[in-house]
């Protein structure tokens, strides 16, 4: 546990105690999501928490606020610590605490977020990274700090400082989709939409200015961006015009509605009779999307009433957590000889006669290399730099909440 | 590790740091820096390493810039503890105030101001004055928080030395940003809290809103950090704009942060938005549809706990305009991932967006959450249904959703169905056969909720004539009388076999007697009571008995809402806040008062320190106006669960629930002593052109206290009428020329309101609810015919005619009603306009 108080008023230690048994009531899973919404009130403080990688953040409050400022900053907290850490979990930060502290105090100050931009952040304080680390080994202490105050803190571009030097000028683009899609128990499919986003990863010296085209901007339907990106350009010409940050960051996300089909079909069959209930799960392509659909996973959450099952697949692996009661069918890669086909029984408790509660199944998969919205990037233009720049783009969809109701 | 021997190793450092102390050995400050961690990650961990307070101090002569920052972290955290100690440290942090680093200046200062020790305020001043002079914006911004700082720590230092003068100066003219949001952020917070004890303080805070001010706040707007920008638009949402072609200029500087990766300045902006056009009917309501995409994507693409608060916001504004956002039905579809929280608010989004065109869908949707594994949200989820149910007209499809349920065979769907069924005959008396057929399958053991027995038993009374068992099942019911548990059932059974009794007496009066014995043995009074009062009036004749526990109902039109309209309007005026999450106004819960007591870890600041916490709303010049707040709510409260844990502890409430009663039985009509306090307050409320006066108010007054029989000759206060009246066009037409005007209304729509007034659909829809029928209606100007008919008059006489024309830009409703008998006009004029105020808040 690790704190930061910025008011005068200490905050006891005891509300993370509070909150523990709130979020995770005593006979639940301990490591499971907590069981209470990211805003509550305790009889003493207002908490705003999340949960990042097994790692809690938790924001407390007596006066009324902005909860999404809260909650931002706190996700902001878990990215930059992440950044910083290259990962994060409990040996990380128990091993920077000082670090940690540091970025604290540069974040916010009297309860007011101040800088969270990484690249800031960095200028202020060095990440621990090896070569900082080598390099105080052999000169024998010098400070890992950098004493100068940021230049960007105050520029222009808040964003990006000034005079970033790479040898190799090189950009990349992620295009990563997520499929949301329901499908409903008379096999229709009642939503689907994608949720992309503009990943980049920029290695560029100076001040570059960036137009990034896509071929067909049209299908978005809403989009959010970086600050760096210039609305009324997008506005105007549907293109994104910005100065990138240095290193990772997100440059857009964006919302395409009304997909008319998802690539797989999954077609589960269940009947009932005198405690059993027979199983039939086929998975198929529906539609190719021109790449191989990897990782297919099927997830089948048996109600509790359920208490053994015998299920066998024509191709993949099955497994069936008696605990959880989550039967899990690692599919893989459709093979192309033949369509996989999950069969078998589950049996239910003593006196059932047959399913009362039906499980929603949830598909998951990958596919590299296509957005499945079909958004394409058209090309990177750049502006107001002498040098040569590697461009690389990149696309991968995947679908992690793709529900089939039965 | 153990006590002793974490002792040992506190011994240990404490002599490794005092041979640092004065050492100038090469690499010595790699040591220390191995210590000072040491230290660092005890003080995380929770061991009191307040023991080497000195050494540390003694080793902070450094120029280490991360020793530096941990000896003031560590000096940070135990100063308070140790004012004695702490004063060692003002020397060397004074000294790095004047450092030739800007960064070592800022950090000195931050920790400086950080240490909050009362009697080292006067060390502060000088430094925090020549940090706020500082030529670098970095210690200047760290200066400006450091005045807020300060002024918690010692107020009067604070304002003595003209502090919030120099920061409004660097507010308005400072080159750094960062520094002109830090200013504006120590601005607020002290002048919000000076402004309890000193009026000229008020008027700066007031001052801060100032045209001059904003302006200059928004032309820069884009060279704020983001979390500045948050700031700065709470700041302009409370600004009103001069005119509006300035409105639209600031909604058009800050147009593109809807765009915003941050989802904080995307709410803080739409709050910015709806502010500004709340007195715009026409632009309020493009201004949904501006805002609509951006929380959509925001509410699934974000992470899960942005995603909660972006749907707590949704679903306030979705509650309001719910026709705005029919459209998007499908985003409020649950996933089968979302936790139940979160997909209650779906449901109930789902539930208020309903209309003709998606009802299908949705009702489908929910259906399937019906077989959902978590109990509370499939029970939600037909609850859902009912309430969609009694929104709408398509009773074919809700009833097989019925039927699809009871097929289910599980007991809480069974339970919440029958509920659901007894709601929509008490509205819908006309699809008492379809409903029925469908109840009649039922077998009256699978039943085992107190809430849905009752409703089975109420309807086996009032539709003992349709099924045709009734009288068996109730003597079913009757029999097993003593193993009954619940009051609710046994008083439900006792009313319903009397009606049964008056529709079926030979098989049924049996049954009568016995229930009659088993209620008159029973040890709830209320039982006792009624089936006492049930013997007497069927001794004295069963035609009055009839007349009075079976009198012909009127359907009922409208259920109690579960929180009043005024709560919710002061719940959006602090829209993106914890108040919308809470679903609370933050009054409720921002009170200390109301709070059970708690223990604050809190030793010597808080007596100084007290005012800071409550929020900005907290002027004293509020705390009235919110304590009629709350009485006002107080009584609406009782019959709301939903809101009632915010009420206890107003001792005062039970008075005003008086005061309103004798406020509704003497006055019914003309304006009551409450509506100047409702006028009063910060919501917008419909300035009211009441315009009729009560017919007799004792009359009313006996209508309250039940002296009045139910069949009374007089007409009700609220004018009952016709739920289905029938006037055919050529009628309307003739008596329109006949009549003359009787009176005229004037009703100004609110905002809100006109935000779903987007044809004349809407409002026909919300009048039929109100037994007012639409004759005709045009979409530009919005016109409308309606008409009413008294609900006992003859056939073509008793009708009330109404021509309505609204002007979509103010929202002004203009009304000319005529009627057959025009001494009736001003009691149906005020229902007209109850019901039109009511459109629009359901």
């Amino acid at each position: 546990m690790l704190e930061k108080q910025w008011m005068g008023q200490q905050v006891d230690r005891s509300i993370c105690t509070w909150f523990w048994t709130q979020a995770h009531p005593p006979g639940h899973d301990e490591f499971g999501p907590p069981r209470v919404p990211a805003v509550i009130a305790s009889p003493t403080y207002y908490l705003i928490s999340i949960v990042r990688e097994g790692v809690t953040f938790l924001a407390c409050t007596l006066s009324e606020m902005q909860p999404l400022l809260g909650i931002e900053f706190l996700c902001r907290v878990a990215d930059v610590l992440a950044e910083y850490f290259g990962g994060l979990n409990e040996d990380l930060i128990k091993d920077n605490y000082v670090l940690v502290y540091q970025l604290l105090d540069e974040m916010m100050d009297s309860g007011f977020p101040l800088t969270t931009e990484p690249s800031i952040l960095k200028e202020m304080i060095a990440p621990p990274n090896f070569v900082s680390r080598v390099l105080s080994v052999v000169t024998g202490g010098s400070s890992s700090m950098s004493s100068t105050l940021p230049t960007a803190a105050s520029s222009n571009v808040p964003w990006r400082a000034l005079g970033i030097k790479h040898t190799n000028n090189e950009i990349y683009f992620d295009l990563v989709e997520e499929v949301d899609a329901i499908v409903n128990k008379d096999g229709f499919l009642v939503k689907c939409q994608v949720y992309g986003e503009v990943q980049g990863n920029s290695r560029l010296s100076g001040m570059p200015d960036l137009t990034l085209n896509f071929t067909n901007p049209s299908i978005i339907s809403d989009v959010r961006f970086h600050p760096c990106v210039r609305y009324q350009d997008w506005e105007a010409r549907q293109h994104l015009k910005f100065i990138p940050p240095d290193g990772q960051f997100k440059l857009m996300s964006y919302r395409v509605k009304g997909l008319e089909n998802t690539p797989l079909y999954v077609k589960p069959q269940l009947s009932c009779s005198e405690g059993v209930v027979r199983v039939n799960i086929l998975v198929g392509i529906r539609i190719d999307p021109g790449r191989t659909i990897e990782n297919i996973v099927v997830d089948v959450p048996w109600p509790p009433t359920v208490t053994t099952a015998e299920l066998t697949a024509n191709h993949g692996t099955v497994l069936f957590n008696s605990s959880t009661k989550v039967c899990t069918w690692t599919i893989g890669r459709i093979p192309k000889d033949k369509s996989p086909c999950l069969t078998g029984s589950v049996n239910l408790e003593a006196g059932l006669d047959r399913l009362h509660e039906f499980p929603t199944i949830l598909v998951g998969f990958k596919i590299m290399g296509v957005a499945l919205s079909g958004l394409k990037v058209d090309k990177l233009e750049y502006d107001n730099i002498a040098y040569r720049v590697y461009k690389g783009f990149r696309a991968v969809t995947k679908a992690t909440c793709y529900e089939i109701r039965t | 590790m153990n006590a002793d021997n974490r002792k040992g190793e506190l011994a240990e450092l404490k002599g490794q740091l005092r041979q640092l102390a004065g050492s100038r050995a090469p690499g010595v400050e790699d040591l220390k820096r191995e210590l000072y961690k040491k230290v660092i990650s005890y003080l995380t961990v929770g061991i009191d390493v307040s023991s080497l307070f000195s050494e540390m101090v003694m080793c902070s002569a450094t120029s280490d810039l991360v020793l530096k920052k941990m000896c003031y972290l560590y000096v940070g955290n135990y100063a308070r503890g140790y004012p004695e100690l702490a004063l060692l440290t003002i020397n060397f942090l004074q000294k790095d105030c004047q450092d030739d680093d800007p960064m070592i200046r800022g950090l000195a200062l931050r920790s400086l101001c950080s240490l909050r020790v009362k009697n080292l305020v006067e060390y502060l001043v000088g430094p925090l004055q020549r940090g706020l002079k500082d030529s670098n914006g970095y210690v200047r911004s760290v200066a400006a928080i450091g005045v807020l700082k300060l002024y918690h720590i010692a107020p009067s230092s604070c304002t003595d030395n003209d502090f919030p003068v120099t920061l409004k100066a660097l507010l308005l003219h400072d080159s750094d940003p960062q520094v002109v949001a830090n200013c504006l952020c120590s601005l607020l917070e002290i002048l919000s809290i000076e402004g309890n004890v000193s009026e000229a303080a008020l008027r700066e805070k007031e001052s801060l809103l100032h045209r001059n001010v904003i302006l200059s706040l928004l032309n820069r707007f884009k060279e704020f950090s983001e979390w500045a920008q948050c700031l700065v638009l709470e700041v302009v949402s409370k600004y009103v704009p001069e005119d509006a072609q300035e409105t639209h200029d600031m909604m058009d500087v800050l147009d593109d942060r809807l765009q915003h990766a941050n989802s904080a300045v995307v709410l803080a902006t739409i709050k910015v938005f709806l502010h500004l056009t709340m007195s715009m009917a026409d632009v309020h309501q493009k201004v949904y549809e501006r805002i609509k995409a951006p929380l959509l994507t925001l509410v699934s693409s974000g992470s899960a706990e942005q995603s909660y608060a972006v749907l707590s916001h949704l679903h306030l504004l979705v509650m309001r305009a719910p026709m705005l956002f029919a459209s998007d039905y499908k985003h409020f579809y649950c996933r089968y991932s979302d936790p139940s929280y979160v997909k209650k608010l779906k449901l109930e989004m789902l539930t208020a967006v309903a209309n003709e065109s998606n009802t299908y869908e949705i009702v489908t949707e929910l259906s399937e959450y019906a077989a959902n594994v978590d109990v509370a949200i499939a029970r939600e989820s037909i609850r859902a249904v009912g309430k969609i149910a009694l929104q709408q007209y398509d009773v074919n499809a809700i009833v097989d959703r019925l039927l699809q349920f009871l097929e289910m065979e599980k007991d809480y769907v069974t339970a919440e169905t029958l509920v659901l069924v007894k709601d929509l005959l008490r509205k819908y008396p006309q699809w008492s056969h379809d409903c029925i057929a469908v109840v009649g399958n039922v077998s009256s053991k699978s039943v085992t909720e107190p809430k849905a027995k009752a409703a089975l038993v109420w309807m086996l009374g009032e539709y003992a004539y349709d099924m045709s068992d009734a009288p068996y099942v109730l003597e079913g019911f009757v029999q097993s009388w003593a193993e009954e548990d619940f009051a609710e059932v046994r008083l439900e059974l006792l009313t319903a076999v009397a009606k049964c009794f008056f529709k079926r007496p030979p098989e049924t009066v049996q049954i009568l007697g016995a229930a009659l014995s088993f209620g008159f043995a029973d040890a709830n009074q209320d039982v006792h009571d009624r089936a006492l009062l049930y013997y007497r009036l069927l001794q004295h004749s069963v035609e009055v008995a009839e007349r009075v526990i079976n009198p012909p109902k009127q359907a009922v039109s409208v259920f109690a809402g579960d929180q009043s309209s005024e709560i919710k309007d002061r719940i959006f005026d602090e829209f993106n806040s914890l108040a919308v999450v809470y679903r609370q106004p933050s009054y409720m819960f921002l009170d200390k008062d109301q709070r059970s007591p708690f223990a604050f870890s809190e030793d010597t600041g808080s007596s100084i320190i007290g005012p800071q916490s409550p929020g900005r709303e907290d002027l004293p010049s509020d705390i009235d106006a919110r304590d009629n707040d709350l009485l006002l709510s107080a009584h609406e409260k009782e019959d709301s669960r939903a809101v009632s844990n915010g009420s206890h502890g107003y001792s005062s409430s039970k008075f005003h629930t008086l005061q309103e009663f004798t406020d509704s039985a003497f006055a019914p009509r003309s304006p009551s002593p409450t509506q100047p306090i409702r006028n009063a307050r910060a919501t917008p409320l419909p300035p009211a052109a009441v315009s009729s006066t009560a017919a007799s108010p004792l009359l009313a007054v006996d209508d309250l206290l039940g002296l009045g029989p139910s069949a009374s000759a007089e007409p009700f206060p609220p004018l009952k009428l016709n739920p289905k009246p029938v006037l055919d066009p050529a009628s309307f037409k003739r008596k329109w020329g006949q009549l003359t005007v009787a009176l005229t209304l004037e009703y100004t729509f609110p905002a809100q309101a006109m935000v779903g007034l987007t044809g004349p659909q809407p409002l026909v829809r919300h009048m039929q609810t109100n037994s007012v029928q639409c004759m005709a209606s045009g979409n530009a100007p919005l016109k409308f015919f309606f008409f009413a008919q008294l609900a006992d008059a003859p056939a073509n006489t008793g009708f009330f005619l109404v021509e309505l024309v609204v002007t979509t830009s103010s929202g002004l409703a203009s009304a000319k009603i005529k009627a057959d008998d025009s001494s009736l006009a001003p009691a149906f004029a005020d229902s007209l306009q109850s019901a039109l105020s009511k459109f629009g808040s359901l």
